[in-house]
């Protein structure tokens, strides 16, 4: 299953100039690093708002690039009712994050 | 249409594709990250509409139109939500949002829900213009709500933007100038200058050079080149005042103005065009004025394209105290005064009295109570004597009487007592008086000059 949703993918590409669009990904990836860090060091620190604040971020711009199984895990995160844990979670959000990353570079072409 | 668009979004990668959106669309764009520094900017540049995500490092969407709401912000509120469910929806219109986008949204969306919230915006603000017009009886600084006045405000809105001459009539004090001003700044002329100029108040052999400008050594004293008014007013409005006064030469030369739109400054070789709407005004009979030869037919009717008459205050029924009500608030706020409002008697003879000075002198009259008693309310022993006098009859004041021989008086003292007579009975409106004594305005002018000087 993609990374991307393929709507999203093709609404981006007609929306913005290949040379936005770029900038729009470069800025993801730039986001992603920062927020994985957040949440990583909120886990640590046992700050749970601070964990799901960062997650609900990185849902949001996962969201607007249509990075759909990335934004899935995040939003797994936000959420104080879910039973997985961060050490669990996390690694697979990470997981998604690259995959999403590949898979926007890829569109780029 | 080109907006101002404050947009409020913690996530770098959504602020950028909405930045990106905003720029395509032609908007003025301007980012906050946090509820802080949304509401910093808000202050700081006004904007027609905040795109709000709803979640923010420091508070939430909701707070921050709650805020925009309490200081009084005109901007349209759009809340960006990932959570479309319909308890936000609800939640967000209440809070004062025009609409909500649910993430992640297409530019076509984003489009359509901003124009239709700066075109429902630019709506109301038009509404609550119109409304404020009508309610508070006020249109383009002019005060009245009366029959009479509301006539003059729809001509005004009809002509406005048309090129056409308008030529205003009425009494002195009439406001004649005010609806100039008020054509030219409700036409698509708005932007470019009013310029007024009053054909009596300047010498005859001068007005040439008023209206047209001059070239450096054009006559004795032109040290410099000067544009006139019809250069100064270039893609505006030339208002000229008192046209009745006019030389016959000097119209002449406006109405070869009028008709090829140039003119060639005094002195000057070379012609110039300028792009020019012209307004006249009168306090005269101008249809007399032409029947007697004193006004050229040919430029009058080149100018008597739209007429519009002023009412004299007198057949403005309420208006009277509604204009000394806004005095009233006016001069008080400027001379520092707790002024209020009038007492019964007082507002009874402001009403009553036909102020043959129009408001002009209606405003002379409550300048000086403000300037000479202290509130909060004016009385009738304020106001001046004669606002309870019956009026005077004029049958009475043309069977009076001739002086006994050992009354007559030097000319010169007859003379002057006439002209300060007409400038009381007036409100010290030269114009009305100069009318009421048959004499040209510069004339007063001339003698009040030269009693000053001889002390």
């Amino acid at each position: 299953m993609s990374s991307l949703d393929p709507h999203i993918s093709r609404q981006l590409r007609e929306d913005l100039a290949p040379a936005v669009l770029r900038s729009v990904v470069q800025t993801f990836e730039r986001d992603l690093g920062r927020l994985a860090q957040e949440m990583l060091a909120a886990a640590r620190a046992g700050d749970a708002s601070g964990y799901q604040r960062a997650a609900h971020s990185i849902a949001g711009a996962a969201s607007a690039v249509g990075a759909v199984a990335l934004e899935r895990e995040a939003r797994l995160a936000m959420d104080p009712a879910q039973p997985e844990p961060p050490h669990i979670l996390l690694p697979r959000l990470m997981r998604e994050a690259q995959a999403a990353i590949a898979a926007l570079k890829q569109m780029l072409g | 249409m080109r907006a101002r668009v404050l947009l409020v979004e913690d996530t770098p990668t959504e602020a950028e594709i909405a930045k990106a959106h905003l720029a395509a669309f032609g908007h003025e764009c301007r980012h906050a990250a946090t509820v802080a520094e949304a509401l910093r900017l808000a202050a700081e540049w006004p904007c027609d509409a905040v795109l709000i995500d709803l979640q923010l490092p420091d508070g939430t969407g909701f707070e921050l139109m709650r805020a925009l709401r309490a200081a009084r912000h005109a901007a349209v509120l759009i809340v960006i939500t990932v959570n479309a469910s319909l308890d936000t929806a609800v939640e967000a219109m209440r809070g004062g949002a025009f609409d909500f986008i649910a993430k992640p949204y297409s530019r076509a969306r984003l489009r359509v829900t901003l124009d239709n919230a700066l075109e429902t915006r630019r709506l109301r603000a038009e509404l609550e213009e119109a409304r404020a017009q009508l309610g508070r009886g006020s249109f383009f600084g002019f005060v009245g709500a009366s029959p009479a006045m509301r006539a003059v405000y729809r001509t005004i809105e009809s002509v406005a933007a048309s090129k056409a001459s308008v030529f205003i009539t009425g009494e002195s004090g009439t406001g004649k100038e005010l609806a100039a001003d008020a054509i030219h700044r409700a036409s698509p002329r708005a932007r470019g200058p009013f310029v007024a100029l009053n054909c009596a108040a300047i010498p005859k052999d001068l007005l040439e050079s008023e209206i047209f400008g001059h070239v450096r050594g054009a006559f004795t004293g032109a040290t410099e080149s000067r544009a006139g008014a019809a250069k100064q007013a270039d893609g505006g409005t030339l208002f000229l005042d008192e046209i009745g006064e006019m030389p016959m030469e000097m119209q002449v030369k406006l109405l070869r103005f009028l008709q090829l739109g140039t003119f060639t400054p005094v002195g000057g070789t070379r012609t110039e065009r300028v792009d020019v709407r012209i307004i006249a005004a009168t306090n005269r009979d101008i249809r007399a004025e032409v029947e007697a030869g004193r006004f050229r037919e040919d430029l009058f009717y080149r100018l008597y394209v739209v007429p519009l008459e002023m009412p004299p205050l007198r057949e403005r029924g309420e208006d009277a105290l509604l204009l000394a009500r806004h005095f009233l608030e006016l001069f008080s706020r400027e001379e520092g005064k707790d002024f209020r409002d009038f007492d019964e008697a007082a507002a009874a003879a402001i009403a009553a009295d036909p102020w043959p000075g129009n408001v002009r002198q209606l405003q002379n009259v409550i300048r000086n109570v403000v300037v000479l008693h202290e509130g909060p309310l004016v009385t009738r022993a304020m106001l001046p004597a004669r606002l309870f006098q019956p009026p005077p009859r004029e049958a009475q004041a043309r069977e009076a009487p001739p002086p006994a021989p050992g009354q007559v008086e030097p000319l010169a003292v007859v003379e002057k007592k006439a002209i300060l007579a007409a400038l009381e009975h007036t409100g010290q409106d030269v114009p009305r008086a100069a009318a009421l004594l048959d004499v040209n305005p510069s004339t007063i002018y001339r003698k009040l000059a030269a009693w000053k000087k001889a002390g």
